[in-house]
């Protein structure tokens, strides 16, 4: 019983550490076409299919959204100042000021 | 008799250089923080201590020089062909010019862009051989890792098992030596570090940075392992090639020696 015990606790601190380890990272580009693809990651190369993207502007939530199957979302660009945002969890979240996205 | 001395001092040139030929392809920077359109330089030269630079695709029976065979990259497993990107430059080495290219890629996409050059085989006079080069170069957009370690089973192919653009100066490279998929036992490896700055305004060399203690030191000669693995350190910062000199399966072209290459270049990074 011990053992078992002690193999699951070691496997979930195991775990744990993995899932810390990796460093979230997203990069947006302007299509050109009026819209933005924003692509999603982790250091480690695990995709980001399914983690929660959001477009925000002045505080606002315009768009909540999820990473598609290719860890990618694309959205109309918004007029005026926005953020986009990658959410893989506490301390794992990227902001991308629009201005930075360019073409 | 200052022809005897010239001749003598050629022959001493051509025959120190002959063993450190070079498929430079070079960009600035191999880690960017995000997607950017990169100029890059396809030059055959050497690196270190760029005494020659050589016409590429340069034959024995023909003025022209043939075009080179393949030019591609590869982001997320997606392969685009970059043959018709090249553009015909003269490249101005520290002793003399040579037939090169330019070219520019938009790595929009994050991740890894995995560029593989193929020149068309170069024809060394001094030796009578043909030597071709396959080179990888692998640009990084925002850090996520996703072809770097890519095989693709060409026929001559150094495979790394360290990323070739997250290298900090004092750590190591590893790579293994592979033909055809295969690994090349006790491969033969020549190491260069690019000891110039890259002009890409100019297309030229620039000033050296540092110069060797002997000539042992510009063209190192490492061997791989029985497995075809290799580990370097680097103790600089900058841009290092390792060339795998024979690992490809074609040995003959045009009825010539062909010593089929493979090389890889990575970027070294300070601390700091």
């Amino acid at each position: 019983m011990k053992k078992i015990l002690v193999v699951t606790i070691a496997t979930l601190v195991l775990l744990s550490t993995n899932a810390f380890a990796h460093t979230a990272l997203m990069s947006c580009f302007d299509e050109g076409d009026g819209t933005i693809t924003c692509e999603g990651g982790f250091s480690d190369g695990s995709s980001a299919s399914g983690v929660e993207f959001r477009l925000e502007q002045n505080g606002e939530v315009l768009l909540k959204s999820k990473m598609n199957e290719y860890s990618e979302v694309n959205f109309k660009k918004p007029a005026g100042a926005y953020q986009a945002v990658f959410n893989a969890g506490e301390g794992h979240t990227v902001y991308i000021d629009g201005d930075d996205i360019v073409e | 008799m200052k022809r005897v001395y010239l001749a003598i001092t050629m022959s001493l040139l051509l025959s120190s250089s002959a063993f450190a030929h070079f498929q430079m392809l070079y960009t600035p920077e191999s880690a960017l923080e995000k997607g950017a359109t990169i100029e890059l330089r396809e030059v055959f030269t050497h690196p270190f201590a760029d005494e020659h630079t050589m016409d590429m695709g340069k034959q024995h029976d023909s003025e022209e020089n043939s075009s080179v065979e393949a030019f591609y990259v590869i982001n997320k497993g997606k392969k685009k062909d970059l043959l018709n990107t090249l553009q015909t430059i003269t490249w101005t080495g520290s002793h003399n010019t040579a037939a090169a290219y330019k070219s520019q890629y938009k790595a929009k996409r994050m991740g890894d862009h995995l560029f593989i050059l193929q020149p068309a085989p170069y024809y060394e006079a001094g030796e009578d051989i043909y030597i071709q080069q396959i080179t990888k170069m692998v640009v990084n957009v925002a850090g996520a890792p996703t072809d770097w370690d890519t095989e693709l089973c060409l026929k001559a192919e150094i495979v790394p098992l360290i990323k070739p653009y997250s290298i900090w100066t004092g750590s190591t490279f590893t790579g293994i030596v592979k033909g055809n998929g295969k690994p090349v036992p006790f491969a033969e490896i020549e190491v260069e570090y690019l000891n110039r700055d890259v002009n890409l305004t100019n297309n030229a060399m620039g000033p050296s940075y540092i110069a060797a203690p002997q000539d042992s030191f510009v063209t190192m000669g490492i061997k791989a392992d029985a497995n075809g693995q290799f580990t370097f350190g680097l103790p600089r910062a900058g841009w290092w090639g390792f060339c795998a000199l024979g690992a490809g399966s074609d040995k003959e072209y045009k009825g010539k020696e062909l010593s089929q290459d493979a090389v890889i270049w990575v970027q070294v990074k300070d601390m700091k």
